[in-house]
């Protein structure tokens, strides 16, 4: 498994993660009846300093175990990671984010028409954070397949 | 899917090389040893650029080293 492919690995758990986080607090929202603005703003918040930090954690660790995985394969002190994107993972990575951009775009088609059903525009807000989250994790889970299934 | 209409003989070209392995091909030419597996796989077709540095690496012409099958299945 390439450095890349650890990385989207990491993204993938990490924002699968933050989903059920998010969902799990949703679910719990409406249970108590605190499916409020303020209750769901402040869960917006939470979610994306979430994603911010675990996405620059998840980077660093990802180097740090590569390093320390890549010593003790080959038994240098300082081993070189092949971190660098060439053609391929760029391409894959353009894929990927093509996809992410076309379930986003689909989501907030999605949350938009919770209007035309009368619903408030609090349960837009919660889908459209919803969708962002799937799509990032839909673009992780194509980029992996393109990885292995090739192209 | 997977299947590229583009052929190659990477893998014999390093054997004929002195046994290049395949992370010393992907040094010389700039790319990660993982694209050097999926070309040798067939798994991956490399823009005309990348293809004349492989060329290039193993010093013979690009018709040596990738061949295309119009017949052969792919998506």
């Amino acid at each position: 498994m390439s450095f890349q492919q650890k990385n989207i690995t990491v993204s993938l758990v990490n924002f699968t993660l933050i989903l059920g986080f998010f969902l799990f607090r949703v679910i719990q929202m409406l249970q108590s009846d605190s499916f409020t603005s303020a209750n769901i703003f402040r869960l917006w918040g939470i979610t994306i300093g979430l994603a911010i930090v675990v996405t620059i954690i998840g980077t660093i660790l990802t180097h740090i175990v590569s390093a320390i995985i890549e010593a003790i394969r080959t038994g240098k002190e300082d081993p070189k990671i092949e971190d660098f994107e060439d053609e391929r993972d760029q391409l894959i990575d353009l894929r990927g984010t093509k996809v992410t951009y076309i379930v986003s775009s689909l989501g907030v088609f999605l949350s938009m028409l919770t209007f035309v059903f009368g619903q408030p525009p609090l349960v837009m807000f919660t889908l459209l954070i919803f969708f962002g989250l799937v799509a990032q994790t839909v673009g992780d889970i194509s980029r992996l397949v393109l990885y292995r299934r090739g192209f | 899917m997977g299947t590229s209409r583009i052929s190659n003989n990477i893998r014999k070209l390093r054997f004929n090389n002195g046994e290049m392995t395949q992370q010393q091909l992907a040094e010389k030419v700039g790319v990660t040893r993982q694209t050097i597996i999926a070309m040798e796989q067939g798994k991956y077709s490399p823009s005309l650029e990348l293809a004349f540095r492989i060329a290039l690496a193993f010093g013979v012409p690009l018709d040596e080293v990738f061949s295309y099958d119009p017949e052969t299945e792919s998506n």
